[in-house]
């Protein structure tokens, strides 16, 4: 029988659940999860803090389209923690990060790339068991269920990072994306409007409530009670469609478990919050990709918001503990206006002179291989509401010096009139010359730049080493027989790509773990054939 | 220790009164700092910026709901202080913020902008980003930018080319 989608916002009494598993997060982690347990026969729960998003008729009679309307203002608040304005406790990096049924997926810009050779070798160094020849088989069902393509529409932004690559002689390549039929609209990142981003709440999450499983979005976790080495309940409340509580609260009382999907701030937090904080170090050896921006501007409009946003990188760069990837993307006014860091009549100029006529690229930057750096810790604040302290880390200074240096070449080669780079003040590069007065931008300090991420990994990780391990190689989370943990937070160092499809195929790891743990069969169904999407993996 | 300091700050503020101030109810904020977000804002945008943002202290307003409280809590007590404090300790006068003038309150922009002291990097970041994002939201300020807006209200920027195509000599169409 088909399970359920319940919008906490709506819910007018206080409730008490008992399915087998209790997922908490709805994002890549525990989409698979929910599907994987489900498909085991279990009674699964998805516990879910953002909202739901529902259906409204669609420009066709009989037509239904998802209510995401592309407009930033509405979907920031909507599909992003903290309505996109999350920062670091420093305010030094802004954190974009899903909250929403789907969490990360479904505001990700497609991209999906596998785990790097070099990361996983790292990792194994740390005691983690995934090679790439036992990850091959959950790569493979990620690839093939959701499914992961290569999508040869550039937009302009792509088109001239090609150009300028080329002419630098700069490999570059295709990025695949899990979309289906793109419709090239261009709003990825608010929220694909149409289904064709195969997302958790278009394949892993609908098809775990056609398999029997219940969502409740809207349900923001506060605490997990714990008896002896088992979690017993799950304590959590409703908020409303402004994210204030409800008063309305919910118990979930788990036959057999809970698994952690909450990301890797959201998972240390509930942790924190429950007092399991394992001697000091769940919360800590938090890392980020620190993203550093370039926007040329070219003699022709390019409309930048429009076309697939992230289907071409190169890897170049990638190779090292602090190497980095460039990739580009679609911008907003919205997301520009936020990051010019100008005012008066400068302000208006930036936007006028490189919005119409702009193309984006950006670098990820590895972070978290020496294990003597800086790293992040998610901490509680007064409310008990999680913050990220986190530092760039010396070491990757010089090279997002370098890769803001080397975006810039690549759009001057591409042919564009001038190049905006995100610092305080902001600077505006037209030749090589200028190149010194990026390498004088020091990234340590707030505000001195622009600097995002996307990606927040660690912060309860897995690791061979008792003064750093807060879960098993088996997923289960330390001195805890029925709590698991299947998201970014279990990295041990940043991955150096983009996450998604690793979570993917971490997650089905874990989620084949739980179901042994718990008599049951786990089942692959898509591993075998085709060809993987990355050349030369 | 933050609620007894804007307690006071609030006690003690008296922004300058501005017609254009058009709000009456609010969820974060109260007329006081609305009056001050306001000043913060046409130091950023320029005189006249509601003509292109009319509803510009309603979306703020409605979007520090989302914001994780303790942040939410620290911007309005950042415009407490700039409204009270700034005019003296930066600009040397004891004219409140919104009283200076357009100029003067510029010039405490700039100085935050370039202070050796990250607080006051922050405070400027986070008026510059909230005043920029939020009056770059506005449908009315897209045509300077040559945004055509979304594609759910234009499905025709899906199907029209643009002067720069996204794939020259790809005959295919875009799939529907």
């Amino acid at each position: 029988m088909a399970g359920t989608i319940v919008e906490g916002r709506n819910v007018s009494d206080n409730r008490t659940l008992t399915p087998d598993f209790c997922i908490i997060g709805s994002g890549a982690g525990g989409g698979v999860c929910a599907l994987k347990l489900a498909e085991a026969g279990f009674d699964v729960l998805v516990l879910e803090e953002g909202p739901n998003i529902p259906e409204v008729d669609g420009p066709a009679p009989g037509q239904k389209r998802k209510m995401l309307n592309e407009r930033e203002v509405d979907m920031y608040k909507l599909l992003y923690q903290e309505g996109a304005t999350r920062l670091t406790k420093d305010g030094g990096v802004k954190v974009l990060q899903g909250r929403c049924l789907g969490g990360g997926t479904a505001v990700n810009w497609s991209a999906c790339l596998p785990p790097r050779k070099e990361t996983l070798i790292e990792w194994q160094k740390r005691g983690l068991p995934f090679t790439r020849d036992n990850l091959d088989p959950y790569l493979r069902e990620v690839v093939n269920y959701l499914p992961i393509v290569r999508n040869d529409k550039y937009n302009t932004s792509a088109r001239k990072f090609m150009l300028g690559c080329a002419k630098h002689d700069i490999a570059h390549d295709n990025l695949p994306n899990n979309t289906h039929e793109c419709r090239e609209c261009g709003s990825c990142g608010v929220g694909c409007p149409y289904d064709r981003k195969m997302s958790g709440f278009v394949k892993w999450l609908r098809d775990a409530v056609d398999l029997g499983a219940t969502i409740y979005t809207d349900t923001k976790v506060d605490r997990l009670s714990a008896n002896g080495d088992r979690i017993s309940e799950v304590h959590a409340h409703f908020i409303d469609g402004k994210t204030r509580p409800t008063n309305r609260k919910l118990v979930v009382k788990p036959n057999k478990g809970v698994v952690m999907a909450a990301g890797a701030i959201g998972t240390p937090a509930i942790l924190l919050r429950s007092d399991l904080d394992l001697d000091n170090r769940v919360g800590k050896y938090t890392h980020i990709h620190p993203v550093t921006i370039t926007i040329g501007k070219y003699p022709e409009s390019t409309f930048p918001a429009y076309g697939v946003p992230d289907n071409m990188w190169t890897p170049e760069f990638a190779d090292g503990p602090t190497g980095y990837l460039i990739e580009t993307g679609s911008f907003y006014p919205v997301l520009s206006a936020s990051a010019t860091l100008q005012h008066g009549d400068e302000l208006h100029r930036i936007m006028r002179d490189y919005y119409p006529n702009g193309a984006i690229s950006y670098a990820h930057h590895t972070t978290g291989f020496d294990p003597n750096e800086e790293y992040g810790t998610v901490e509680l604040d007064d409310n008990d509401d999680p913050e990220l302290d986190y530092k760039i880390p010396k070491a990757n200074v010089k090279p997002m010096q370098e890769s803001l240096v080397m975006m810039t070449r690549i759009h001057l080669a591409a042919g564009a009139t001038s190049v905006y780079v995100m610092r305080n003040p902001p600077l505006e590069i037209k030749n090589d010359t200028q190149f010194n007065e990026i390498r004088k931008i020091d990234f340590t300090e707030p505000q001195r730049s622009t600097i995002f991420t996307v990606h927040v990994m660690g912060g309860c990780q897995m690791n061979k080493d008792n003064k750093r391990r807060c879960v098993n190689n088996d997923f289960t989370f330390s001195g805890k027989k029925n709590l698991w943990v299947a998201d970014g937070s279990i990295f041990p160092t940043a991955l150096g790509a983009n996450p998604q499809v690793t979570i993917y195929s971490l997650a089905l790891w874990a989620a084949r773990e739980i179901c042994e743990q718990n008599q049951a069969a786990f089942q692959f169904h898509h591993q075998q054939g085709g060809d993987l999407p990355w050349p030369g993996y | 220790m933050a609620g007894i300091l804007s307690s006071v700050l609030a006690a003690s503020a008296h922004p300058k009164e501005r017609s254009e101030v058009t709000a009456t109810t609010f969820d974060c904020l109260n007329r006081k700092t609305a009056l001050i977000l306001f000043a913060v804002a046409e130091a950023v945008l320029g005189e006249g910026f509601l003509l292109k943002a009319p509803r510009f202290i309603e979306t703020v307003d409605d979007y520090l709901n989302y914001q994780r409280p303790a942040q939410r809590d620290q911007f309005l007590l950042a415009l407490l202080i700039a409204e009270t404090t700034f005019g003296l300790t930066i600009a040397g006068t004891f004219r409140h913020f919104s009283h200076l003038s357009l100029a003067d309150r510029r010039k405490i922009l700039e100085k935050l902008r370039s202070s050796s002291r990250s607080l006051r990097r922050n405070i400027y970041a986070a008026f510059v980003n909230v005043s920029a994002s939020t009056y770059y939201a506005s449908d009315l300020t897209w045509a300077d930018l040559n945004y055509q807006g979304v594609s759910v209200d234009h499905p025709e920027i899906l199907t029209q080319a643009p002067p720069i195509p996204w794939r020259p000599d790809d005959t295919r169409p875009i799939e529907d």
